[in-house]
C-alpha cells in the first residue's frame, strides 16, 4: 500500500513537472512513455477485495496480508516483473460490494482479484465478475452454493473446501478419532452456526453411534449464556460442538468450565482466531478447532512453516485464519502473470481447469470444472498453552 | 430437528430448577441495580432516561480500564489484596458512572427543562446520548470484544439444594441486596432523601416549601448513576467482558425490571429485576437459550395487562417514613 501511495506522489510529481516544462516550452515533452528503453519492467495489478474496516476487518487483513506476502516475495524474485496489490474495502457488506466492484471492474490494468473474503459479498459481485471475464480465487468464502451462482461461470474459484464438506469431515473426525458417546450442540442461532451445527453436523450424526444429548442456542447480543450451560452441565456430554464465531466461543468456553463442564470443546472455522483463545482464557486450553484451511503457524513443518516466518517478517506477526489460502491464491495468479497470461482473457483461462498447483502449500489445489476445489479434507487444530497448534488433517485419517 | 420450531422442554426447566433460579438471581440483582437509575429518575421528572444503559456501559469500561491501566492486574487474587481491589474497582466504577450522569444532566437535560422542552425532546436527546457514548466507546476502545483480566478464581462456595453456588455469583448477589437496602433507607430517613420523595410528589409545592429542585434532580441522577455504576462493575466481574454496545440490553431489561416492579417505586425495581432475571432464566430452560428475551418481554406484557402501573405501583412519592 505504502508501494502505491508513493508511485501516485511520484506520478503526480512527474507530472506536474511535465506541465512546468510544457509551460515553458512545447515541443520537449510530447512523447514521455512510461516504457523504458533497456531494463524493461513490466507492471501488473491485481486486487485484494475484502473487508479492511468494520466488524470483520480482522479477517480481512489477515488475508490481505497473505497476499501481501506472495506479491512482496514475487516482487523480490523477479526483477522483470512488478506486480502491485490493489486493495479495495468492502466491509465484507454485501451490500457495499457492487458498488467496490465497478472501481475495480473498470479498472484495467487489473488482471485477477484474490477474494472476495466473504460469501455474501462474493454472491453479490460474481455475475458482474462474470461479465467482466476477471479471475477470482477466494480464499474464505465457504458457502456450499457459490459454485452456481451463476450456472457455467468461470470466474469463480476457491482454494479451500465448503461448508459442507466441513461437517463432512467433523464427523469423521469425531467418528474415526475423538469419538465422544455423547455430544452437545450448542450454535449462535446464525446461518452460519445454526446451519453448521444442526442442518449439517447434527443431521449427518445420525445413526453414527455419538448420541447428541443436548441442542441450545444462545444469543451472540448477551453476555449470559447460563441457560445453556445449565442444561449441558446436566446433561453431562464427552464433548461439545459450537456452531458460531470466536467471541462468543472464548465466552461460551468459559461459562462452560466455570460451571465444572469438562467436556471437549470443539468448534469450526469460525471460532478459529485468537479472539477465542483471549475471550476464553484459561478455558481455551485443550479446545479442538476445525477449518477448511490449513493454518500456519512458525511451527508448523516445512512450506508452511517458511511461509509462517516470511509472514512474521513482511508484517510484523503471526498469519491468521485463511493468511495460507490467500497466500496461495495469490501465488496461483502471480504464477498465471510469470507464464505470460497478461490479459484478463488469459489469466482466467490459464487458472480455469489448474491441478496439482505446484505452489499451493496449504494443502493440493486442484480446480473442479465449477471452481470449487477438489480436495475435501479438513484440518484441526488444538489450543495448546495459549495458541494454535495443527492436531490432524482428517485426510489423513 | 430444528431449534427454530418452539418446543417446550420441561425436563430442562424441572431437572435444573434451582441452578436457573440461583443464575437468575444473580443477574436479576444486576439488572435491579440499573433498574433503580430509571425508577428514580422517572419518580422526580416523569422522564424515561434511555441513556441509562451508557452510564451503566461506562461504569464495566471505567473497571476495566482500572483493571488494567490503574491497578494494573495481571492474575487473579485472593484474600486481603482481593478485598482491597473490589472495594477499589466498585469505588472507581461508582465515581465514573456518577460523574457521567450528573454531567449528563447538567449537559443534555438541564437545558431543556430551563426552556420547559416537551417531554418528547428529552426522550430523543436521551437516545441521541446514548449513541454518542456507544460510538466513543466504539472510536476508542474498537468494536471487538474487550476481555479483562480475571480478578479472582471463581469456585463454589457452598451448595445449595444440591446446586453449587460459586462466590462470584454470591457476591453480586449480597452486594447489589446491600447496596439497594441503604439506597431505600436513605431516601426514607435522610433530609435528601425527603427533598426527592417531596419533588416526586409535586414538584410546584415542594419549591415552595424551599426544596431546591435543581439539586433534588442533581441528587437523583447522581444515586442512580452511583448504582448504575456499581452494577457495571458486578456484571464485569460476573461476564468478564466489555462492548461498546454491551449496555443496551441489560438496559432495555433492567428498564422492563422497573416497569414490572412500577416505574418509580424503589422496591418495586428490586421486585421486579430479581422476578425479571429469574423468569427469563426459566423462559430459557423451556424455551431455550433464543426465547430469553422473548419470554422477558413476554411475561411485561402479561404483567401490564393485568397491573398497568406494574406489581407495587408507581410511587416514589408516597414513600413515607
Amino acid at each position: 500500500m505504502k508501494h502505491s501511495k508513493f508511485l501516485r506522489i511520484a506520478a503526480v510529481a512527474a507530472g506536474l513537472s511535465m506541465l512546468a516544462a510544457a509551460c515553458g516550452d512545447d515541443d520537449d515533452s510530447a512523447t514521455t512513455d512510461d516504457t523504458e528503453p533497456s531494463g524493461e519492467v513490466a507492471e501488473y495489478s491485481i486486487a485484494y477485495v475484502g473487508p479492511l474496516t468494520g466488524d470483520a476487518a480482522n479477517l480481512g487483513i489477515f488475508i490481505r496480508d497473505g497476499a501481501r506476502v506472495a506479491v512482496e516475495e514475487f516482487n523480490e524474485a523477479n526483477d522483470d516483473i512488478e506486480v502491485t496489490l490493489e486493495e479495495f474495502d468492502t466491509q465484507g457488506d454485501p451490500a457495499q460490494a457492487p458498488t467496490v466492484a465497478a472501481d475495480y471492474v473498470n479498472d484495467e490494468s487489473i488482471l485477477g482479484i484474490v477474494g472476495p473474503a466473504f460469501s455474501g459479498e462474493t454472491k453479490a459481485v460474481l455475475p458482474t465478475l462474470e461479465q467482466a471475464g476477471l479471475v477470482m480465487v477466494s480464499a474464505s468464502a465457504t458457502n456450499a452454493e457459490l459454485q452456481d451462482v451463476v450456472p457455467g461461470g468461470k470466474s469463480f474459484h476457491r482454494v479451500l473446501a465448503n461448508d459442507a464438506a466441513q461437517a463432512k469431515g467433523l464427523v469423521k473426525y469425531l467418528t474415526t478419532s475423538l469419538k465422544p458417546t455423547t455430544l452437545a450442540i450448542v450454535h449462535d442461532n446464525s446461518e452460519y452456526g445454526q446451519g453448521l451445527a444442526v442442518n449439517q453436523l447434527a443431521a449427518q450424526l445420525a445413526g453414527t453411534g455419538i448420541e447428541i444429548v443436548a441442542t441450545e442456542a444462545i444469543d451472540p447480543d448477551s453476555e449470559d449464556y447460563s441457560a445453556a450451560v445449565n442444561v449441558v452441565k446436566s446433561a453431562a456430554p464427552d464433548a461439545v460442538f459450537f456452531g458460531g464465531y470466536y467471541e462468543e466461543a472464548g465466552t461460551l468456553a468459559k461459562q462452560l468450565k466455570d460451571e465444572g463442564v469438562e467436556a471437549t470443546f470443539i468448534a469450526a472455522d469460525g471460532a478459529l482466531d485468537v479472539g477465542f483463545i483471549e475471550g476464553a482464557g484459561a478455558a481455551a486450553e485443550g479446545a479442538q478447532i476445525s477449518c477448511p484451511c490449513n493454518l500456519a503457524t512458525e511451527a508448523s513443518p516445512g512450506a508452511l512453516g517458511e511461509f509462517a516466518t516470511s509472514y512474521q517478517d513482511i508484517i510484523g506477526n503471526e498469519p491468521g485464519t485463511y493468511s495460507t489460502e490467500a497466500y496461495d491464491a495469490t501465488n496461483i495468479l502471480l504464477a498465471g502473470i510469470t507464464d505470460g497470461n497478461t490479459d484478463r482473457a488469459g489469466l482466467l483461462a490459464y487458472v480455469e481447469g489448474l491441478t496439482d498447483v505446484a505452489e499451493a502449500i496449504s494443502k493440493t489445489v486442484s480446480f473442479a470444472e465449477n471452481g470449487n476445489i477438489e480436495a475435501e479434507g479438513i484440518f484441526l487444530f488444538e489450543v495448546k498453552d495459549g495458541a494454535f497448534a495443527p492436531l490432524v488433517a482428517t485426510d489423513d485419517l | 430437528m430444528s431449534s427454530r420450531e418452539l418446543a417446550i422442554n420441561f425436563s430442562a426447566l424441572v431437572d435444573d430448577f434451582w441452578a436457573h433460579t440461583i443464575d437468575g438471581l444473580a443477574v436479576g440483582s444486576i439488572y435491579a441495580l440499573i433498574a433503580l437509575g430509571y425508577t428514580l429518575v422517572y419518580g422526580v421528572l416523569r422522564l424515561i432516561n434511555f441513556a441509562h444503559s451508557e452510564i451503566f456501559a461506562l461504569g464495566i469500561y471505567a473497571s476495566a480500564f482500572a483493571i488494567h491501566g490503574m491497578l494494573d492486574i495481571t492474575e487473579p487474587r485472593a484474600g486481603l489484596s482481593l478485598v482491597l481491589t473490589l472495594l477499589a474497582l466498585l469505588i472507581t466504577s461508582m465515581a465514573a458512572s456518577g460523574i457521567a450522569a450528573l454531567v449528563m444532566e447538567r449537559v443534555a437535560y438541564r437545558p431543556l427543562r430551563r426552556r420547559n422542552a416537551p417531554r418528547l425532546t428529552a426522550l430523543i436527546t436521551a437516545i441521541g446520548i446514548s449513541l454518542v457514548v456507544q460510538e466513543f466507546l466504539a472510536l476508542r476502545y474498537g468494536r471487538s470484544r474487550l476481555n479483562p483480566q480475571r480478578l479472582f478464581e471463581k469456585e463454589s462456595l457452598f451448595t445449595f439444594l444440591g446446586e453449587e453456588v460459586s462466590n462470584d455469583k454470591v457476591l453480586v448477589f449480597v452486594a447489589a441486596i446491600v447496596l439497594m437496602i441503604g439506597l431505600d433507607q436513605f431516601v426514607r430517613r435522610s433530609r435528601l432523601g425527603r427533598g426527592i420523595r417531596a419533588t416526586a410528589q409535586d414538584a410546584e409545592t415542594a419549591q415552595l416549601m424551599g426544596v431546591d429542585i435543581d439539586r433534588v434532580v442533581m441528587l437523583t441522577f447522581l444515586l442512580g448513576g452511583l448504582l448504575a455504576g456499581a452494577a457495571g462493575f458486578f456484571f464485569l466481574i460476573f461476564y468478564e467482558a466489555a462492548r461498546f454496545n454491551i449496555g443496551f440490553l441489560p438496559g432495555i431489561k433492567a428498564f422492563t425490571a422497573a416497569v414490572l416492579g412500577g416505574i418509580g417505586n424503589i422496591r418495586g425495581a428490586l421486585l421486579g429485576g430479581l422476578l425479571l432475571g429469574i423468569m427469563e432464566k426459566y423462559g430459557a430452560a423451556l424455551f431455550g437459550g433464543q426465547w430469553t428475551d422473548v419470554f422477558a418481554f413476554m411475561v411485561l406484557v402479561l404483567v401490564l395487562l393485568v397491573r398497568p402501573s406494574g406489581l407495587l405501583g408507581e410511587s416514589l412519592g408516597r414513600t413515607r417514613a
